[in-house]
């Protein structure tokens, strides 16, 4: 490409050159040739510019320099003449590829200092939403070891249920944190296959069944949703970090909605929520790492489920409804199924 | 009832000692292994009842110790695994294994596993079920729900009577697939969407969210018997 450049540059230089003969010195044409170098020199690596200077000499030789049409030189001052023309051209090359260099590394600098500034803001949000569990934990289990004999039998099941509760919590924290992790590494690959939302919603709702006890919830999915070529275990994250979310940030006894519609070739999934809402600042910012939600967590949950649904190639978006409350909707593209064999329905 | 021998297969010495009191607590007579070699050795010399078998083994994979027991045994095998392991926990449970558990797990969980395969060893489906709201007669080949018939199709009939087969136990995609449809269509998961939707619509009061034909994430379905 940087050969085609210099070879172009040099050629035009020539024309440029042919067209200023007789009318002016030669040394003005060999500045013409000087230019082109410079600009190749600017433009592409050293080798390409030791070739426009190579080629630039040559033609200035052959078509211009005494006796023209050969390559023969009568007056030895042109040598001089060609040898600083290589110099000029690898002297800036050299100096561009410099500052070239260092703006490269600049560059990789300030990606590395925020790589390390998400990576130590992630370590400090995990370290503190770690240890709280870990709190409870050690001490829940130290008053059973050392003083279990003393504790009635309803404390001694209360602290191992907390026990029990709180290495839960901390499981699912690490869970989320190496799907994180997986998410952004390039070797993600999706396990896609035929699944329907009905089925994802089900298993989220029982998974979910103890944390949304306090809440109102209402399932709207119209008969005839169509199926979706979807990474099942994935799908079913973002519906449950959904769920979570809207119960953790709501009031008890607040309605949560799921829905899903199919509209225009893709299946568009909701989960509404009554609760205080979110500010129209908010709505992009909930998706970005470690946004602290006003009741703690590590705030992964939402920059997971916007991952998982760009891999889908679906979109995820936060609306805030009308009289409060707050709408998170993704979509999911759509594909025709193949075919299922019709059975005959005699008995 | 004389005591059953349950096999544990762990490398996690921590993990061994909590299923060694609480089994036992069940009643439950526990050989312990803290690797694949010697899993597959105590497998043959104690002719455990059933196998619990860990596939984040040491020294070679839990997959292999499931095949090498099931080269000469079908005693029933629950397997633990990690929440990273979904592939692994497939062909573990492709290759043999009957039922799973995944790491961290409650112990009411893994008991709830542990008796069912191990009625399901024992005590082999029988002709008649009654889950719920629902009577299946396998002979008869019909099925009732608060005493009214509930008219299913042949390929519904039989994948209810697969899923009844393995009661409260996981049935793989491709068990299900392979066994209801044949084996030329293990991939064809949409028969499998479609047809326990239809399913469900018929036997469960609600079927979004249904109390015993469930959904195992990425594995397969599970009917269970109680809620």
């Amino acid at each position: 490409m940087g050969y085609a450049w210099a070879a172009g540059a040099i050629v035009a230089s020539t024309l440029v050159g042919l067209a200023m003969t007789p009318r002016f010195d030669l040394v003005n044409i060999a500045m013409v040739y000087l230019l082109a170098v410079v600009l190749i020199a600017l433009r592409f690596a050293r080798g390409p510019t030791i070739a426009a200077s190579v080629l630039g000499v040559a033609a200035f030789d052959y078509f211009f320099v005494h006796p023209a049409g050969t390559f023969h030189v009568d007056d030895p001052q042109y040598l001089l003449t060609f040898g600083m023309m290589l110099a000029v051209g690898l002297i800036v090359s050299h100096l561009t590829e410099a500052v070239r260099k260092r703006a490269r590394a600049q560059a990789a600098l300030a990606l590395e200092a925020e790589t390390e500034r998400v990576r130590s803001a992630l370590l400090a949000s995990i370290s503190h939403d770690l240890r709280t569990p870990l709190a409870v934990i050690s001490g829940a289990s130290s008053s059973l070891a050392q003083r279990g004999e003393r504790l009635g039998a309803d404390e001694r099941r209360a602290l191992a249920l907390d026990i029990f509760a709180r290495s839960n919590e901390m499981a699912e924290l690490v869970d989320k944190v190496l799907q994180m992790t997986r998410l952004e590494s390039s070797a993600m690959q999706l396990e896609r296959d035929w699944d329907s939302l009905g089925e994802i919603a089900g298993s989220v709702l029982r998974r979910l069944r103890e944390r949304l006890a306090n809440h109102l919830v209402m399932v709207e999915l119209p008969a005839g949703l169509p199926l979706v070529r979807v990474d099942t275990t994935l799908i079913e994250q973002v519906l449950t970090n959904l769920m979570e979310n809207a119960a953790r940030h709501t009031p008890p006894r607040t309605l949560i909605r799921l829905r899903a519609q199919h509209l225009g070739g893709e299946l568009r999934v909701s989960v509404e929520d009554f609760g205080p809402g979110l500010a129209a600042g908010d709505l992009e910012r909930v998706f970005d790492k470690f946004n602290h939600g006003a009741a703690g967590g590590v705030g992964l949950g939402l920059s997971i489920c916007r991952a998982i649904v760009s891999l889908h190639q679906g979109r995820i978006w936060a609306e805030a409804l009308p009289g409060g409350g707050s709408a998170f909707r993704f979509t999911l593209p759509v594909e025709t199924p193949p075919a299922i064999p019709a059975e005959a329905l005699a008995r | 009832m004389t005591r059953a021998t349950i096999l544990v297969v762990e490398d996690e010495a921590d993990i061994r000692r909590f299923l060694r009191s609480s089994l036992g607590a069940e009643g439950y007579r526990v050989v312990e292994s803290p690797n694949g070699r010697r899993g597959t050795l105590d497998a043959g010399m104690h002719r455990p009842d059933l196998a619990i078998v860990d596939l984040g083994l040491p020294d070679f994979d839990g997959v292999e110790v499931i095949r090498r027991i099931r080269e000469w045994s079908p005693m029933p095998i629950v397997v633990l695994s990690a929440r990273v392991q979904e592939r692994a926990k497939i062909e573990a449970l492709d290759a043999g294994a009957d039922d799973y558990v995944t790491k961290p797990f409650g112990v009411g969980e893994l008991l709830a596993r542990v008796r069912a395969a191990l009625r399901h060893a024992t005590r082999p489906a029988g002709k008649a079920l009654s889950i719920g709201e629902v009577a299946i007669d396998f002979e008869k080949r019909r099925a009732d729900r608060n005493g009214t018939p509930v008219h299913l199709t042949p390929v519904e009939f039989r994948l209810l009577a697969c899923l009844a087969q393995h009661l409260d136990m996981v049935v793989t995609h491709r068990q299900l697939l392979t066994e209801v449809w044949g084996p030329t269509h293990v991939s064809d998961t949409h028969y499998l969407r479609v047809y326990m939707k239809q399913l469900r619509e018929k036997l469960e009061a609600d079927p979004v969210q249904p109390k015993h034909l469930l959904t195992e994430t990425g594995v397969g379905y599970r009917l269970v018997s109680e809620t």
